[in-house]
């Protein structure tokens, strides 16, 4: 089994086919991404808070916006919150979340020597690699990127919709190259859990990450080809001048309907938001019952809710569309389904809290994010009622009400997922400790401003401020709303620089990090058996799997309050 | 009597949600654009009812999670129950706290939803006195049509107030048609608590009543452009005269055959080009 063959310096760092160095590159490519995002988000609420005014030094004005004297105008503002969506949810998160720790984790934890295909994994990168290239190649065409929405709704995408140059056609293009390597992501990764299980590592001992990141990926496998046909038609009417979804006065034939990218779009779109949470949800589950020493409340509950959740994400994306006029009777039963979402979600969230009851709390940052996890997504699965309910989402739709919602959801709670994620394995990844003071630094200086700025979005949504304007001292409806927005934009920016103590406690830990045993946390799951550096083929010998995940306190065990899944249970 | 007993405790949680709102959002709290429509209540107390329980459910959580962390920290001597919470108790008891929230909210809230569709927003008004205007929004302005002495629209005297201007009058049902001309729009007046999009191809409808008279602001919910954070419309509710005045104002003269896009004074300085011959037949439903 165990494969300790020299390789090349390509093959070992560049063009890796070990599952743990992709996962690591995809964890560069995913920071490099959330960086660049975040610092998006920052030049929109400037331009909120303080409307064509120029951008200060200290956010790059004067170098980003010279034609303007450092004020955005609108062509830039809108391309801005276009960007911030798709890079956030396609280029940051699901590197993160599904990239890096699938890849990395989903082989150990199952007691795999590597994904099924480990070139097709390769491949999953270096495409991913390129979408980014396609995509940071459109900032530098003469009429600048996309700037259609994250969501890109045709016509106003098509050629024909108003949008100068070809940014959004190399979006469209880095789009389907993103979605083509989350499909061989996907593939892999599904093949892996099926497959390539140590012996005993039933589907009920998986750990629940494994579960999270599973789930996500058959609904990856399922729903992202939706989106590619979409984009590939979009992408048609974009470049050879069909009009699939052009109809209306800018038609010149006959045929083409809006309103079917829409469909098409949300089919994938509305799976996409629990795409990006299953695996947090998964991570957050493990976690909870690590630091609570304690088995996870109802593990085996948790693991079908998620799977019905994934069974229903599919049936209710007509939530996204009560105000495209679409049928009555077809708007009742999207209601009816996107509600029925809440039983599972109110099931496993419980659960979570029955982890932690009776339990041995431990508040190591991986923990505090994921207690923050709790707190964020209990805010954002309730605030989704507002907006499945049609009535309220008359009012409430394509307002900042719907964008702190799911920055609540896909946002804070994914990050947080992420960021917990990252300090649990970090020890496992790089053999270094993380500073924990600095975490729990972090910690607070992320949970506190992140609430107010997502928390206040919804109440500027519901003062009626609609999404994706420019400059909202255009009404005088909005004049109330003015110092909130102001208020808001202080906090993202403290949100913002927080993140700079994350980065340097990665980077410095990294270098100079104290060496970290080798199962730093008393897990229980296969990875942290692992001594040193993993080489490739991780397993020396194929681990045989006894016990359950989350063997926590076990009155079985004298001595510890934890025994390894591969350690046979004393009798 | 299940009716009945529902409707009170209802009232009674509208009221306690009123106060809860308030009290607990304090300096957050910034009240919606005023409601001045028929039926906008509807919405504002689905709202109301939601933040009420949602307030309740998450306050009981986080009360929780506290008093977990504080009882059951890390401490020498505290050790961890081992509890699988997989019994026939453990899970019966986390699905019927499932139940429970998803009849303590979910149901009212589509029962209180599929009510207020079939009573007033899908309810669309008959009759005479139906105020008609069929709307067309282009890349970045609003167009309003009348249908004239005729009652028929896209005639030769039809009513097209200058870009962006619309009248109506207070206390009568107002029936809207939809279509935009280039991309998609939407139709949003905060005031009215309505918004409907405009879809190329789809002819869209709406309807709304206004309760007081006064100028009220439409805007624009649908990104539909760089102009779209001015794709402001003004709306103005008058009395039934000065309506009929307003509408016999802008009737287009005898012998000016093509008066698509004049300017009726109008001194919006972000008035489009208007496409020729816009308009289309009533569409009648059922």
């Amino acid at each position: 089994m165990s494969e300790h063959h020299e390789q090349s310096f390509w093959a070992q760092y560049i063009f890796s086919q070990d599952h743990k160095t992709i996962g690591k590159q995809f964890l560069w490519l995913g920071l490099f991404f959330l960086l660049f995002g975040g610092f998006q988000a920052l030049l929109i609420r400037w331009q909120l808070a303080y409307p064509e005014q120029p951008v200060p030094w200290w956010l790059f004005g004067k170098l980003l916006f010279s034609e303007t004297a450092g004020i955005i105008d609108p062509d830039k503002y809108n391309a801005l919150f276009t960007m911030h969506g798709t890079i956030m949810i396609f280029w940051a998160i699901t590197p993160l979340l599904i990239g890096a720790f699938g890849n990395f984790v989903i082989p150990l934890q199952i007691g795999a020597p590597d994904m099924a295909f480990p070139k097709l994994n390769m491949i999953s990168f270096w495409t991913m690699f390129l979408a980014s290239i396609v995509l940071l190649a459109s900032y530098l065409l003469p009429e600048g990127t996309a700037a259609g929405g994250w969501t890109s709704y045709p016509p106003l995408s098509t050629p024909v919709g108003g949008i100068a140059g070809e940014g959004q056609t190399l979006w469209t293009l880095a789009l389907t190259l993103a979605g083509t390597s989350t499909m061989m992501g996907a593939i892999n990764y599904i093949i892996t859990v099926v497959r390539m299980r140590a012996p005993g590592m039933t589907y009920f001992k998986m750990p629940l990450t494994v579960w999270g990141l599973w789930l996500t990926s058959i609904l990856n496998a399922i729903f992202v080809p939706v989106i590619a046909a979409g984009l590939i038609l979009l992408l048609l009417d974009r470049t050879i001048g069909t009009q699939f979804f052009v109809a209306g006065g800018l038609a010149t034939v006959e045929g083409g309907d809006p309103l079917l990218y829409q469909h098409v779009f949300w089919i994938f779109g509305h799976p996409e938001v629990y795409i990006l949470i299953l695996p947090a949800w998964g991570i957050v589950s493990d976690l909870l019952s690590v630091f609570s020493r304690k088995p996870a409340f109802g593990a085996k509950v948790t693991a079908i809710c998620m799977s019905t959740i994934v069974v229903l994400s599919s049936i209710v994306w007509g939530h996204h569309m009560y105000t495209t006029g679409m049928s009555p009777l077809l708007g009742k039963s999207f209601m009816f389904l996107t509600l029925l979402i809440s039983i599972p979600s109110a099931i496993f969230f419980l659960n979570w809290l029955g982890t932690m009851w009776r339990g041995n709390l431990h508040f190591d940052p991986p923990m505090l994010f994921a207690m923050a996890v709790l707190w964020v997504f209990g805010l954002g699965g309730l605030t989704g009622l507002y907006n499945a309910t049609i009535t309220a989402d008359i009012y409430l739709h394509d307002t900042m009400f719907v964008v702190g919602h799911f920055h609540y959801t896909m946002a804070a709670s994914v990050l947080f997922g992420g960021l917990a994620a990252i300090y649990f394995w970090f020890p496992k990844m790089f053999g270094k400790k993380m500073n924990p003071l600095l975490g729990k630094i972090h910690f607070w200086a992320s949970f506190i401003p992140l609430n107010y700025v997502f928390f206040n979005m919804m109440v500027l949504g519901y003062a009626g401020h609609h999404r994706r304007i420019y400059n909202p001292s255009e009404y005088e409806f909005l004049k109330p709303i003015i110092g909130l927005n102001e208020s808001i934009t202080l906090f993202a920016i403290i949100l913002g620089v927080a993140q700079f103590v994350f980065l340097f406690n990665f980077i410095y830990s990294m270098v100079k990090g104290e060496k970290a045993e080798a199962n730093p946390w008393n897990a229980t799951t296969l990875e942290w058996t692992l001594e040193g550096p993993i080489p490739h083929g991780n397993f020396a010998t194929t681990p045989t799997v006894y016990n359950g995940p989350h063997e926590y306190s076990n009155p079985a065990v004298k001595d510890r309050d934890w025994i390894a899944q591969s350690e046979p249970m004393p009798t | 009597m299940v009716k009945n007993t529902m409707q009170f405790w209802l009232k009674r949680l509208k009221k306690k949600a009123q106060k809860i709102t308030w009290s607990a959002w304090g300096i957050w709290y910034i009240d919606p654009p005023k409601d001045v429509s028929l039926d906008g209540y509807r919405i504002d107390n689905v709202i109301q009812y939601t933040d009420t329980v949602i307030t309740i459910y998450f306050s009981l959580v986080i009360l929780t999670l506290i008093y977990f962390i504080f009882k059951y920290r890390a401490r020498p001597g505290h050790k961890a129950v081992y509890d699988k919470g997989n019994t026939k108790k453990h899970v019966m008891a986390t699905i019927a706290m499932g139940l429970l929230v998803f009849f303590s909210i979910d149901i009212v809230i589509e029962s209180m939803s599929f009510k207020d569709l079939r009573e007033a927003f899908w309810n669309f008004p008959k009759g005479e006195n139906v105020v008609k205007i069929e709307v067309m929004p282009q890349q970045f302005a609003w167009n309003f049509r009348y249908a004239g002495a005729d009652g028929i629209f896209a005639t030769d005297d039809d009513v097209v107030p200058a870009q962006n201007q619309m009248h109506i009058p207070v206390d009568t049902p107002v029936l809207i048609q939809i279509a935009p001309f280039d991309v998609i729009h939407s139709f949003f007046i905060p005031n009215f608590r309505v918004k409907q999009d405009a879809t190329p191809g789809m002819i869209n409808a709406m309807w709304f009543q206004a309760t007081e008279t006064g100028n009220f602001e439409i805007a624009c919910a649908e990104l539909c452009g760089n102009g779209h954070y001015r794709m402001k419309g003004y709306l103005t509710v008058e009395s039934q005269e000065a309506y009929e005045q307003w509408l016999s104002d802008n009737a287009p003269l005898e012998d000016d055959e093509d008066d698509w896009g004049d300017d009726w004074g109008d001194e919006d300085e972000d008035t489009q080009e208007i496409p020729e011959d816009w308009g289309w037949t009533w569409k009648e439903v059922q």
